[in-house]
């Protein structure tokens, strides 16, 4: 792993943790298998940036996880959660924890990011190649995903 | 006297979680005006003015950009205080919002305190 890859995943890290904290009021338990998610159910989003530099982000979760972030970021009971809210809610994840990282990221001049999409594949494989971090909360993981471009 | 605070974002959720982190926050709100967008805005502006604005920028129809600029090129809002609420914390961003007329900038991910510091902040330095 070279130098601005660990950076990266240092920083995936952080801010993923600052997020969770700050507007989901939940926190990071320790760092899972990158892999973990790979082929089981996932409540996915993703994104694509552009301008110094460009790339891409993901994030996906385990359902029950999205479900208990979606409850905690709107103040309601799981019971109350709708899948649109869900989609809407780790969308917001995804752009938050994504500007955050590229924000800190002391190469980046300026970037602008696209509308997440949400998706909910059964048998979620990441569509995102780059630094990948994944963590254990109260109930199941969450993985972290972002490849950034210099070269444009 | 209890404010009136409106909300510019396109996301539901993130409305929402504005709205709970004011309460939170322990603010005086009396009413939440909310907008999906810069040109929504504008018209409840025209017939609701209020005390702060609390704006996104990327937002289809009309972007929190072109919604600053067009708030501050009006006799009847270019002295409402805007406070921007973005992911994108770069000095260029900054500096542009700033530019256009924005007098708040608060990063996401933020809390309660963060934010009724940043409202504090701006509703003192507008009403010197």
């Amino acid at each position: 792993m070279n130098e601005l890859d660990s950076l990266i995943g240092a920083l995936l890290h952080s801010c993923s943790e600052h997020v969770l904290e700050s507007m989901f009021f939940t926190s990071i338990w320790e760092e899972a298998d990158p892999l973990a998610g790979n082929g089981l159910e996932r409540v996915a989003s993703r994104l694509h940036f552009h301008g110094k530099p460009s790339g891409d982000f993901e994030v996906d979760a385990d359902p029950g996880i999205a479900r208990s972030l979606t409850a905690g970021f709107l103040g309601i009971d799981e019971s109350e959660v709708t899948p649109l809210q869900e989609d809407e809610v780790m969308a917001e994840f995804c752009n938050m924890t994504c500007g955050s990282a590229l924000s800190s990221l002391g190469q980046v001049e300026y970037f602008s990011l696209e509308p997440a999409a949400a998706s909910r594949p059964r048998e979620f494989l990441p569509s995102v190649e780059g630094v990948r971090r994944a963590f254990q909360l109260e109930g199941g993981t969450l993985s972290v995903c972002l490849r950034v471009d210099f070269s444009g | 006297m209890a404010l009136q605070i409106l909300i510019v974002d396109d996301c539901p959720a993130m409305r929402a979680f504005i709205r709970r982190v004011l309460k939170l926050s322990g603010m005086d709100v009396g009413n939440y005006f909310e907008a999906a967008n810069g040109e929504e805005a504008l018209a409840i502006l025209a017939v609701n003015p209020v005390d702060a604005v609390l704006t996104d920028i990327n937002m289809p129809v009309m972007n929190g950009e072109e919604f600053v600029r067009r708030m501050r090129a009006s006799e009847l809002l270019q002295e409402t205080p805007v406070v921007v609420i973005s992911t994108d914390a770069t000095l260029n961003r900054i500096r542009a919002m700033q530019a256009l007329g924005a007098v708040g900038y608060l990063q996401k991910p933020f809390g309660p305190e963060q934010l009724r510091n940043e409202l504090d902040r701006v509703l003192g330095v507008c009403h010197e």
